[in-house]
């Protein structure tokens, strides 16, 4: 076996030169600047717009989606490449997944799979080169996690379908230039054979955003009111949505994997070098030493999860319940540490501080313990995923949803 | 990177599978460890003829200079049955003691002999049973007028049935410690096999035990040093066994789920009966996953202290856990000593304790990676 990220050929090698130089030109003017969490209230519009044009720069060399095909607007690299680009910007304290507020991360590789040529070639571009954002709008009011209740309708009117209905819970701060929403095209259909997705305009006349101020940062509603969509942006089929759901769904939960660092326990750890109490550094306190010791063993279990998944995914290895296991533990996880940090730090963790990322802010953390449980789905709902995959109960175990 | 096992390390892993299909099978297993039979000489030697034995250590010493994952992929199947027997304890950590330790004279002595099975060395450390730790060696080694002697009682001492010699740690009169090696039929050694809920734990005492100077393992006073060298590379290898007993529990627990019929439908489609095997099912691949990246560290020559006694704390936690899950999902069945969770259960809460739990390591790794006294 080898666990290694930074395979050493010399071609990788040079590689790994040319992304840390370009990084570091790239990187110049946002030295002041701290990232903020993807769905953050201390987003400023001088960090929002570096991080775009970051984003169209890095879509510019195909380094965006680095394995996507070279003619929709991906690198056509390798696994190696990807690995180097992960790892390379992680330095930065940001990934690849969100250089800025976008979820094209997730619904591209969905279209890559079940969109028609011509959808693809018109989608596809501007979403790897990183020049629209794109927001998922799945959960409704009444469904929750039940995300097949799907009330808001798409009826067809000529070439068009005539959008109607109400999200919640979705989004970022800035409004999207596409809406990537799971929509009902058979009212009288029976489940998951009545439902499709559309790829909308964000601008199309008949959406209002709302925001909501929520524990872990802002999310929105979002109403349809007879929003005119081109028929041309259902993929996948009409009332095949459930299909393209679960290769989409696969990777939101936890399927693609990761190979970026908790930022976290290093960030404690040096917080607990620099702090006295009793005469001596938090550091040298046993019982301290212990809790810091639990909350690292079990973010390294996250991490190796992530790692196993991300390989699974690139080496086309299925893994039936790799996702989400790891998606589950991580919530787990979060929701523990976010204690632990309130034992070592009391007050202290929940201070806001705004002179590091976000990511890293443990004021952040111990809120996103029980603000981030259910993104997604519920944890009871990874439950039931999780024993499905494991064949619990059942003759043979239920098998991952094949995502590129 | 790559996540798979080598075409060989496969071909370990099927060859060391077969062989506990045929040789171990279930409702045998239970009857050793209901009998607290669990030295078999036979499968032993069984095992030592497929070359399971020092497989890690350098052919020229009669070893497999196999590499560490491959040696740890034999020992997650023999895990799964759990196989009893000092294959690990002898032919993989005295095995490396010696290698570690041993002058080159006493390694051309020893390390055949253990390879082929000819030797059982069992390593004999602890006085007291609660800590893990030099401060738990009490054994006296004193220089007499009529040689070394030997005096003190070790208490759980692993695998100590099968042994032809020990290695035991000793207090010097210095203050240090040495490891010695004494043949199990010195006049003065006696092995009290301890009674409760564990597997092949004795107490062995030395009285008065004469030992020649030549029998003190390399430097005499390095013995902690060299102990914790040769646990540095052991440790991952008993991790593996620990998985894969964790796998052959998730299996069978997960099959139990399937055919146990109450309330008119299998269990397993009850979510409370399913949590538990969510809970089982994340302890099991962490400790697959801490386990083989430690191996993988050992095998690359990385730094890997901090990631093998992660995976001691890691893998004991989760043979326990998931014995424990196991244990809510098969309820009473589950209890019965004819059952295969019952071996697995006594093997859990054994190898918990043995060399250090997994609070002595959490804290080993935190001084491996945030030394005190450096802020």
């Amino acid at each position: 076996m080898d666990f290694s990220l930074s395979p050493d050929t010399p071609a990788i090698a040079a590689f790994r030169k040319e992304v840390q130089e370009w990084l570091q030109e790239n990187m110049r003017g946002a030295e002041h600047l701290r990232w903020s969490g993807i769905w953050s209230t201390r987003e400023n519009e001088e960090e929002y717009r570096f991080r775009r044009e970051l984003a169209r720069k890095l879509g510019e060399k195909g380094w965006l989606f680095p394995m996507f095909p070279v003619q929709y607007g991906g690198g056509g690299l390798t696994v190696d490449h990807q690995l180097v680009l992960e790892t390379e910007i992680g330095r930065h304290g940001l990934n690849l997944n969100s250089v800025f507020y976008t979820l094209a991360r997730l619904v591209a590789p969905a279209i890559l799979k079940w969109g028609s040529e011509e959808q693809k070639r018109e989608f596809l571009p501007p979403m790897l080169r990183g020049e629209v954002s794109v927001w998922q709008v799945l959960t409704e009011p009444q469904g929750g996690s039940d995300v097949a209740t799907c009330r808001t309708k798409a009826l067809r009117d000529g070439d068009h379908y005539v959008v109607n209905g109400q999200k919640i819970m979705v989004g970022y701060h800035h409004p999207p230039d596409f809406l990537w929403a799971l929509v009902c095209t058979d009212p009288s259909g029976p489940r998951h054979e009545n439902l499709s997705w559309l790829y909308i305009p964000g601008n199309s006349a008949g959406i209002t955003i709302q925001p909501m101020h929520l524990m872990m940062g802002i999310k929105n509603s979002v109403f349809f009111d007879n929003v005119r969509v081109p028929a041309f942006n259902l993929v996948g089929g009409e009332n095949n949505g459930w299909k393209v759901a679960n290769t989409y769904l696969e990777l939101e939960h936890g399927g693609g994997g990761n190979v970026t660092e908790d930022p976290l326990v290093v960030r404690l750890v040096r917080y607990c070098q620099r702090t006295q109490g009793d005469g001596k550094t938090l550091m040298e306190d046993q019982s301290i030493r212990d809790i810091i010791a639990d909350t690292l063993i079990e973010l390294d279990v996250v991490r190796l999860f992530a790692l196993r998944n991300f390989w699974c995914r690139y080496v086309r290895e299925p893994h039936p319940y790799g996702g989400v296991q790891y998606i589950y533990h991580q919530r787990v996880v979060r929701l523990r540490n976010a204690e632990r940090l309130q034992r070592i730090l009391g007050y202290d963790a929940l201070v806001t501080d705004l002179s590091v990322h976000e990511q890293a802010d443990f004021e952040y953390a111990v809120r996103s313990g029980p603000g981030w449980l259910h993104g997604g789905g519920t944890l009871d709902t990874d439950r039931l995923i999780f024993a499905r995959r494991l064949g619990l109960g059942r003759p043979t175990g239920e098998a991952a949803p094949t995502t590129v | 990177m790559d996540l798979r096992l080598t075409k060989t390390q496969n071909m370990f892993k099927r060859a060391a599978a077969d062989f506990v299909k045929v040789e171990a099978p279930s409702h045998i297993v239970t009857e050793w460890f209901r009998n607290k039979a669990t030295f078999l000489p036979d499968l032993y030697r069984k095992a030592a003829n497929l070359g399971w034995l020092g497989m890690v250590v350098p052919e020229r010493y009669g070893g497999a200079s196999a590499s560490f994952t491959d040696c740890a992929v034999v020992f997650e199947e023999l895990g799964r049955v759990p196989l009893p027997g000092p294959l690990f304890s002898s032919g993989v950590l005295s095995a490396l003691l010696v290698l570690e330790g041993a002058s080159e004279a006493q390694k051309e002595s020893l390390l055949p002999a253990i390879c082929s099975g000819r030797s059982i060395v069992i390593v004999a450390i602890t006085d007291k049973g609660v800590d893990w730790g030099t401060e738990s060696v009490e054994t006296r080694l004193t220089n007499t007028t009529g040689g070394f002697v030997l005096d003190g009682t070790k208490r759980f001492v692993y695998d100590a049935e099968g042994a032809t010699s020990f290695i035991c740690a000793a207090r010097m009169e210095n203050g240090g410690i040495a490891l010695v090696l004494v043949n199990r039929e010195s006049p003065g050694i006696s092995i009290t096999p301890h009674v409760g809920f564990m597997v092949s734990v004795a107490e062995v005492r030395f009285d008065r035990v004469k030992v020649a100077a030549s029998s003190v393992l390399g430097e005499a006073g390095a013995g902690w040093q060299i102990l914790d060298g040769a646990l540095q590379k052991a440790l991952p290898i008993l991790c593996a066994y620990q998985v894969g007993a964790c796998q052959e529990i998730f299996d069978f627990t997960a099959e139990y789920t399937r055919t146990r019929v109450v309330f008119g439908q299998p269990i397993g489609r009850f979510q409370r009966v399913q949590d538990h095997c969510v809970e089982l099912s994340i302890h099991l691949d962490a400790a697959r996953w801490v386990t083989y990246e430690a191996l993988w560290k050992l095998d690359s020559g990385l730094p890997a202290a901090a990631g093998v006694h992660e995976a001691k704390a890691v893998a004991s936690e989760a043979y326990y856990q998931v014995c424990n899950f196991s244990h809510m999902v098969h309820a009473g069945p589950g209890t019965d000593y004819g059952h295969p969770l019952m071996a697995h259960s006594l093997m859990a809460h054994t190898l918990y304790q043995y060399l250090g739990t997994p609070l002595h390591h959490k804290r080993k790794m935190m001084d491996a990676l945030y030394p005190r006294g450096k802020g």
